[in-house]
């Protein structure tokens, strides 16, 4: 445990991470743990700090643990999932005495919203809208395809549907016909429909205080959904100043003072930056451990130095490294989703295994031998991490892992 | 802003990696170890298995590599500190067993067998004394690699099975590490180390051997490798391989039991009295029993030629004088129960009738009840389960009840939490053999046994589950039908006096087991600090003047009596309370007055520190017996019961033998414990 500053207050982490925890246990704030009450057993046996609460939704008990977090000295509680994002603000609004944080959260957590607002700030984003059945999706994949100028035949365009209040892929499905259409269940709506940007799409970590961005990172994207690496090419860093005014523009626009946002932006073929969504929140596909290989510091301890109103200028200037020129090595890594529909073991390809860059993997054997059809942006089954010090090789190395079979 | 938006190139395959030099390669993948390590240690306790993984994984392809065994053998104390044995069962190496670490090298996953891997790395540096660890000693880690190494020579001599094919960097490296113990231990030493190590275990003369007969095989296997020179060690190793596979001269040859029964039909007299005799020495010499033998009993007991089955059981002149008021009783067990997958039974059957306990006028009648009882469903589906279907649940259980009968003190609890099921029953099986005849006819045919606690009575079956969560499958047949209902009355008991001040076996010692417990208990321990009690010094004078044969009065011991041992590890640190039965006190070997005693684990001899080591063989002990000089064991005891009125010269114990007791206990198991109240 290290040595807690007595001048600082408490901050609360909100949801179940051990990642996270250890990183407070590790850190000279003090530090509680919220999360439900399944987690207290686990607390009490290792000492770590909590308070109980069942993060449903909110309700007339919510002023309750505030309350609570606020005597107990807690100067800030920080989100670890989408689901605790709009907690914490309903939180930091009684303990900070701010009662838009509420309404800020709330935009972070409805994509409608949030695209909305972004577009009232001057960003620029894609077409969407808000379907609430089949038709509403139907209607929308025809006037983006007749916006674009296609004749009967042709084939359409995709567009992208999204649940509204669901972080990274889950819920994300591509529609490209009336069939992908039917299969759609009846529980995933209302879902955001969105138009598909051709181009180059990659994720921002930034790390903020005092209204000001104090880290920002690119996760280049290989493949959305199966693998990224940081930092990004330098292809990709060139547009680093362009992506800089955009997130100043987000933090504008959403009003953030403290805290962490993780935006994702399209670069098109004619050089235009789209704004896809935001999260204030840990990115997920292990980003952090990714930056942490990298740069050697922890996220987490970031999330905490920078959502802290307490941290100093000289804290931070001193926790974070400089961008792109303080990274050792890059680091990526690729989400395995098996090939074949029937699958029996677990087996590493020798050319993974054996490659220079590859690391280690999180792969467990198979619980079931049948795959379910991706029909969604489903969970991968594991990940697998490379460091080395070539982008291009690294970029092309996690290209390649798509080809080849982990599961057997 | 317009500048075009960069294409990533289009060559797919990254160029395949040639061969690194394997030097090279360990250097890698040991500077990746490292940094996996640094996380680790980096990592809280609590947080452990997020930064296990990637250790284990590349520690997994670094053992694979030819060297890799030695480089992480070189980490091996920085592997132990780091963490990576956190709340896991390997944290405790004490407790580990080579049986079940063969199981998970075999059937595990990657990650689960690699850290078996490191724990066995971890227990070589322990062995050869480059690690000190707090829990386990050099030699306890010596006796675990011997067995383990005994239980995978196949691994080290054997054809790669094709099994072991599929999962290439996993065998590989599981090869390497059996490999690099071998041959740190040294080739030469191995099978003599076996030998020794097998010897040990079979002076305690358990029931189950199925460990040591697989080890035996495994041994016998190498010993036909004319690849292997097996140097001196052989000898010893011979006569454990001849008593399992050919033990006399019509079988020497291992022909495989059909030949060996056509065999028989043309031997002449003489050659089935030399067949008898060799198969009685080979039995009672190692304690384990040929497949042949059932072959040869049944053919005699076919014949009904006692003679030649009493030369065949290596019989004395009370077991002849027993088999032959009982003959017909004998020859309808031989046909019920001894086959050729129940051999172990023979010795059993052998020991039942030396030990004249058909004498006894209950056994008789109760043992022909049970050649015809056939156990309920559950019992029977438990009883498969456990030693497969190859005989009907009643031989199986047939057997087991000989086995048990003949050798109360082979009963082992396995690896299950049931040490007091384990003691009630070798208890019975020598001081009441008519009751567990009872008993286990309840359990089997009804799956319920009824016990009378302070005047209330309690069903098993009524019940929930005990102190097992899942009935034991690792015991002998008795104990898998008995002990599930056992333990749940014995919980029960403990349950219906939790609330009462003082030790719940005070009460439930006596009324769980049988009239021979004392009514009086004494209890050396403070319930509520785990230290010792006030009056600990009158706990030692009492039990000298109950049980020391100079201050009693010289009375011995009459019945096995449960007392609570203070178990501790190799540096006396408090393990846990454990169950055990006083049998005798006597004078030892060497003159030193010592207590012989009952210990249910598989293996009695165990070093509890401070100059406190369990001995199984050489110091007066019968099979199966463990023992201590007497004041070790004093000075491990918390529990013991006696009858007031029984109470010798407790006055005239030396004060300075009480004293150094006590002192021995303050130092181990009754120093202030972290986080007692």
């Amino acid at each position: 445990m290290a040595e807690k500053n007595p001048d600082k207050g408490y901050v609360a982490l909100l949801g179940w991470s051990l990642g996270a925890i250890d990183a407070a246990e590790r850190f000279d704030r003090r530090y509680v743990v919220v999360a439900p009450d399944w987690a207290e057993s686990y607390c009490t046996e290792n000492n770590i700090p909590y308070v109980p609460w069942n993060f449903e939704r909110l309700n007339e008990r919510s002023m309750e643990i505030a309350e609570k977090l606020k005597d107990m000295g807690v100067d800030v509680a920080i989100p670890l999932f989408e689901e605790t994002v709009e907690w914490a603000g309903a939180i930091n609004s009684v303990i900070q005495g701010n009662p838009r944080l509420h309404g800020q959260a709330i935009l972070f957590r409805d994509k409608a919203l949030m695209k909305r607002r972004a577009q009232l700030g001057g960003i620029r984003v894609g077409i969407f809208e808000e379907a609430h059945d089949r038709g509403d999706v139907i209607r929308f994949l025809k006037r983006v395809n007749q916006t674009l100028l296609k004749l009967d035949g042709d084939p359409n365009d995709p567009i992208h549907i999204k649940a509204f209040d669901k972080a990274g892929c889950l819920g994300h499905r591509v529609i490209r016909t009336a069939d992908d259409i039917d299969t759609i269940p009846d529980e995933e709506f209302p879902v955001l429909m969105e138009s598909h940007l051709d181009g180059w799409e990659f994720a921002v970590e930034a790390w903020i205080h005092n209204g000001k961005v104090q880290f920002l990172n690119i996760s280049e994207y290989v493949t959305l959904g199966y693998s990224v690496f940081v930092p990004a090419s330098p292809e990709l860093e060139s547009w680093r100043p362009r992506v800089e005014q955009e997130v100043e523009k987000l933090i504008k626009t959403f009003d953030i003072e403290n805290g962490f946002i993780h935006p994702e932006y399209f670069v098109t073929s004619d050089g235009t930056m789209y704004f896809g969504e935001v999260a204030f929140r840990p990115p997920g596909f292990k980003v952090f451990e990714l930056l942490e290989r990298a740069y050697g510091f922890n996220g987490y301890q970031g999330l905490i130095v920078c959502f802290d109103p307490k941290s100093t200028d000289e804290e931070i200037a001193a926790f974070f490294p400089k961008e792109v020129v303080d990274a050792t090595t890059h680091a990526g890594c690729f989400g395995v989703y098996p090939r074949r529909r029937v699958v029996s073991d677990l087996d590493i390809p020798e050319e993974t295994e054996n490659h220079p860059y590859f690391e280690s993997h999180e792969l467990t054997a198979p619980m079931e031998n049948k795959v379910t059809k991706r029909s969604a942006f489903g969970t991968h089954w594991g990940l697998i991490y490379f460091v080395g010090e070539d982008p291009t090789t690294m970029r092309d190395l996690l290209k390649h892992q798509e080809e080849l079979d982990f599961y057997v | 802003m317009s500048e075009p938006i960069p294409v990533p190139p289009d060559h797919d395959a990254p160029a395949p990696g040639t061969t690194p030099d394997p030097a090279g390669e360990v250097a890698r993948l040991g500077a990746m170890v490292d940094r996996a390590l640094t996380r680790l240690e980096e990592t809280s306790a609590f947080a452990k298995q997020t930064a296990r993984g990637p250790l284990l994984d590349i520690a997994g392809r670094l053992l694979a590599k030819p060297g890799g065994a030695q480089a992480l053998y070189d980490r091996a104390a920085r592997i132990e500190a780091s963490g990576v044995f956190h709340a896991t069962d390997w944290d405790h190496p004490e407790i580990l067993q080579p049986s079940l670490a063969t199981g998970t090298l075999a059937h595990a996953d990657r990650p689960t067998a690699t850290l078996e891997l490191l724990s066995e790395l971890r227990m070589l540096s322990i062995a050869q004394g480059d690690l000190l660890h707090p829990r386990i000693s050099s030699e306890q880690a010596q006796h675990f690699l011997a067995q383990l190494l005994a239980l995978n020579l196949n691994r080290l001599f054997g054809a790669q099975a094709e099994a072991e094919r599929s999962n290439a960097t996993l065998n590989a490296a599981i090869r390497n590490l059996v490999g690099f113990i071998a041959e740190r231990i040294g080739y030469g030493e191995i099978l003599a180390c076996l030998s020794t190590e097998i010897d040990r275990i079979l002076a305690q003369r358990p029931i189950m051997v199925d460990d040591v007969k697989l080890m035996v095989t495994r041994i016998a296997a190498c010993l036909h490798d004319p690849g292997i020179n097996s140097g001196g060690g052989g000898l010893g190793a011979a006569r454990l391989v001849s008593a399992l596979f050919g033990p006399t001269a019509g079988c020497r040859e291992d022909p495989g039991l059909a030949v060996y029964r056509e065999r028989l039909e043309t031997l002449d007299d003489s050659a089935l009295q030399q067949e008898a005799r060799a198969f009685a020495r080979a039995m009672h010499d190692t304690g384990l029993v040929s497949a042949y033998h059932p072959v040869f009993l049944r053919h005699v007991s076919a014949l009904e030629r006692g003679d030649l089955l009493g030369q065949a059981l290596g019989l004395s002149s009370t077991g002849t004088e027993a088999f032959s008021c009982y003959a017909g009783l004998v020859y309808s067990l031989i046909d019920a129960a001894i086959t050729p997958d129940t051999t172990q039974a023979v010795y059993g059957l052998a020991l039942l009738l030396e030990r004249g306990l058909l004498f006894d006028p209950a056994i008789g009648p109760a043992l022909w009840g049970h050649i015809g009882l056939e156990p309920c469903p559950t019992a029977a589906q438990t009883l498969t389960a456990a030693f497969g279907d190859r005989q009907s649940p009643a031989t199986l259980l047939l057997a087991g009840t000989i086995s048990v009968l003949g050798q109360p003190l082979g009963i082992g609890q396995g690896n299950n939490p049931t040490c007091q099921a384990a003691r009630a029953l070798s208890m019975w099986a020598l001081a009441a053999p008519d009751y567990l005849l009872h008993l286990l006819t309840r359990a089997a045919r009804d799956h319920n046994i009824t016990m009378v606690f302070e005047g209330q009575r309690l069903s098993s079956a009524a019940l929930s589950a005990g102190l097992a969560p899942t009935p034991p499958i690792d015991v002998d047949p008795v104990s898998v039908v008995l002990v599930p209902h056992l333990d749940r009355l014995y919980i029960e008991m403990g349950r219906l006096c939790a609330d009462r001040p003082g030790d719940p076996h005070a009460w439930v010692n006596s009324a769980m087991h049988g009239w021979w417990v004392g009514q009086d208990t004494a209890l050396a321990v403070d319930l509520n600090t785990g230290g010792l009690a006030g009056d600990a010094d009158r706990f030692v004078r009492l039990f000298h003047g109950l049980y020391h044969p100079l201050y009693n009065g010289n009375k011995p011991v009459t019945h096995p009596q449960p007392a609570g041992i203070a178990v501790t590890d190799s540096v006396g640190r408090f393990i846990g309370w454990h169950a055990i039965s006083i049998l005798r006190v006597g004078l030892g070997p060497s003159g030193e007055m010592r207590i012989y005693f009952y210990n249910p684990n598989y293996d009695g001899g165990q070093d509890w520190g401070h100059d406190v080591v369990v001995s199984t063989d050489s110091n007066g002990e019968r099979f199966g017996e463990s023992s201590l000089p007497f004041d070790r064991f004093a000075a491990r005891l918390y529990l013991f019961h006696y009858d007031a009125c029984e109470e010798g010269h407790t006055d005239a114990v030396p004060d300075d033998a009480v004293t150094a007791i006590l002192d021995m206990a303050r130092a181990t198991w009754a120093a202030p414990r972290a986080g007692a109240a």
